[in-house]
């Protein structure tokens, strides 16, 4: 059973796609800000992170970096979520507003249920 | 009206002034007589006489001294003076004194005459001279007051003013111009006009003004920014100076700080920005949670709470469009837009908007046609943007399209344009709403549209995209039959053969 980190400042959001990802038996842990995830990664070392962009104290951006810059966590996959998007690729370095982030796959809020689990599934198979 | 030449003869001898009278009168002149210098004067106080003619030699009063106190009065006043045949030299000194001519006894009508209206004759060509020089001191000062008011109230403009001539070396600005370029002591004139305005393109439309490859009327206006340390935003608008000949002198630059106005539409934007994401996010959780209703995430949900959800799901997408459509025109009109374009075959985009619209399509039960023109040159485009235009076009059409009804994309070649052409047999637009489909909110209302979930803003956006990349829309319609809008996109210069 995948433990699923997700991080996001929204508590609406947060447990829509806890209820949507719990449906499908994965271990979902929560945490409101990047100071708070960090504490939680650390502590329950998920499998994947769901990373929300825009939060107060440290964004995803942020977050997504240091945990790419960290031997030890860098190879948790990393799903960067957004509410901001505009035209970005998706690639190995993705470009989120002209800023480049390591994050492994990224995706627009909101998102259907099924496009998530599709989405997280591939992630954790590679 | 031209007064009576009045000659004053002073002289001692009545022969001389009565011959004198009788032959200066038949030549229409008016005479006046003295005997002696003394009586003279005092005629002379009395009247105005264009000549005198004044006998040196007097008993009492001698002729130069009378000349001389005539002269102190009236410097101008025109004596001729008579003198005996012998006493040349007295004549001489008159001269030196101030006397205009003299003529000697004895002597005939003729040669007076003669005499008198020579001197008579010059004496009014120095008059109309000095009149004339009069008359153009005065033009030459009204010039220069006028001159003078110009440069003042050019020198006063807030805006910058640089004039040049034809081979783009300044011959003029104002202390404006001089601030704006950052320039200490306002005087640039003699220097060429690249020295301080390094915007290539802005000195290539001033060389274009220059050597006449652009209409006489047209202003070329520019936005460039100057300055090293600190960035100046202005905007140039230039055109020719021609003489009232028609010669070609030169380029006039105004030039606009819109340093303000920048700093305005930054601020503008990061509101827009801000707002933006403050109405997506509370927005994007509402989707989320009806998604999670919908799917039966949490208890089984009847068909008739399903297709509530799936309505009020479908104004909450609108309203996310709505926001990313605001954003981007606000984007696109402050020109934050950074366009990547790449050489692109059209016919590529087309085939991936009729894939992504082709479900939503079959489930209207409407056909999406494509029609490419086999061989399509590539254009130099924004790949994403130019999506947005095709999507936004189909996605019109499926929305006001009945069942069963028909959409086309058809791609060709016209002039020097690729033309899409994307037509429906949907409801058509009303002629009287038209000319206003492409302005921003516009929706049309009518009983068949009601039921559309829009924004008004996608042809806004459409249009702006496509003025971006340098190419048109337009539409044309029917009602009851359909509609036509047709994109047109102008070719890289290397296809244009």
């Amino acid at each position: 059973m995948a433990k699923v980190l997700l991080v996001d400042d929204d508590v609406d959001f947060s447990e829509a796609t806890k209820t949507i990802l719990e449906s499908k038996s994965f271990e979902v842990g929560v945490a409101y800000d990047g100071v708070e995830g960090w504490e939680k990664v650390k502590a329950e070392r998920p499998d994947l992170i769901v990373l929300d962009v825009m939060m107060p104290r440290k964004d995803g951006y942020e977050m997504c970096k240091e945990l790419k810059a960290d031997p030890k966590y860098s190879d948790i996959p990393v799903l960067l979520l957004t509410a901001v998007a505009e035209n970005v690729s998706t690639s190995r370095y993705t470009t989120l507003m002209g800023m480049e982030t390591e994050a492994d796959d990224y995706i627009n809020k909101p998102v259907e249920p099924r496009e998530l689990v599709k989405r997280i599934e591939a992630l954790l198979s590679r | 009206m031209t007064q009576q030449i009045q000659i004053l003869v002073v002289d001692d001898e009545q022969v001389m002034r009565e011959g004198c009278q009788r032959i200066l009168s038949k030549r229409g002149w008016g005479v006046a007589l003295a005997r002696d210098g003394r009586e003279g004067l005092d005629t002379l106080k009395k009247n105005r006489f264009d000549m005198v003619l004044l006998d040196l030699k007097m008993p009492g009063m001698s002729g130069i001294e009378v000349l001389k106190e005539a002269k102190s009065v009236d410097p101008k006043l025109l004596v001729m003076v008579i003198t005996g045949y012998a006493t040349i030299e007295f004549a001489v000194e008159a001269m030196k004194i101030g006397a205009y001519d003299f003529i000697s006894k004895p002597f005939s009508p003729d040669q007076l005459i003669l005499v008198i209206e020579r001197a008579l004759e010059k004496k009014r060509l120095e008059e109309e001279a000095e009149r004339l020089r009069r008359e153009q001191e005065k033009s030459l000062h009204d010039i220069a007051t006028e001159k003078s008011k110009m440069m003042t109230i050019v020198n006063c403009m807030a805006d910058g003013v640089v004039v040049t001539d034809r081979e783009s070396q300044i011959v003029l600005n104002n202390p404006a111009a001089a601030r704006m370029l950052g320039i200490h002591g306002s005087n640039l004139v003699g220097e060429p006009l690249s020295r301080y305005i390094k915007d290539e393109v802005l000195n290539q439309l001033i060389n274009e003004i220059l050597t006449c490859r652009c209409s006489e009327h047209s202003v070329l206006s520019r936005e460039l920014v100057v300055g090293e340390r600190t960035s100046t935003h202005l905007r140039a608008h230039a055109c020719l100076v021609k003489s009232d000949e028609g010669e070609m002198l030169g380029a006039v630059i105004v030039l606009e700080d819109i340093s303000y106005l920048k700093e305005l539409d930054r601020m503008k934007n990061n509101f827009v920005a801000m707002v933006s994401h403050e109405l997506r996010a509370p927005l994007a959780a509402i989707e989320q949670q009806l998604m999670v209703l919908r799917d039966g995430f949490i208890g089984e949900v009847s068909e008739k709470q399903r297709h509530l959800i799936e309505r009020i799901k479908e104004r909450t997408d609108g309203l996310m469009t709505m926001i990313r459509n605001l954003l981007d025109l606000s984007k696109i009109e402050t020109g934050q837009i950074l366009y990547y374009k790449e050489r692109t075959n059209l016919n590529e985009l087309l085939r991936k908007t009729v894939e992504l619209f082709s479900s939503q399509a079959a489930t209207k039960k409407i056909a999406l046609y494509l029609e490419e023109e086999r061989v399509l040159p590539p254009v130099e485009v924004d790949r994403s943007t130019m999506e947005v235009v095709f999507n936004n076009l189909v996605s019109n059409g499926i929305n006001y399209t009945p069942q069963g009804g028909t959409i086309t994309i058809r791609s060709s070649v016209e002039g020097n344009y690729i033309k899409v052409e994307v037509s429906d047999t949907g409801v058509g637009i009303n002629p009287e709403d038209l000319p206003k489909v492409f302005d921003r909110f516009y929706r049309v209302r009518s009983e068949q549209t009601r039921h559309v979930v829009g924004t008004g803003l996608g042809l806004a956006v459409t249009k702006a995209i496509m003025e971006a990349h340098g190419g048109s829309i337009k539409v044309e319609s029917e009602l009851g039959k359909g509609t036509a809008f047709t994109v047109l996109l102008p070719l890289s210069e290397k296809e244009q053969e």
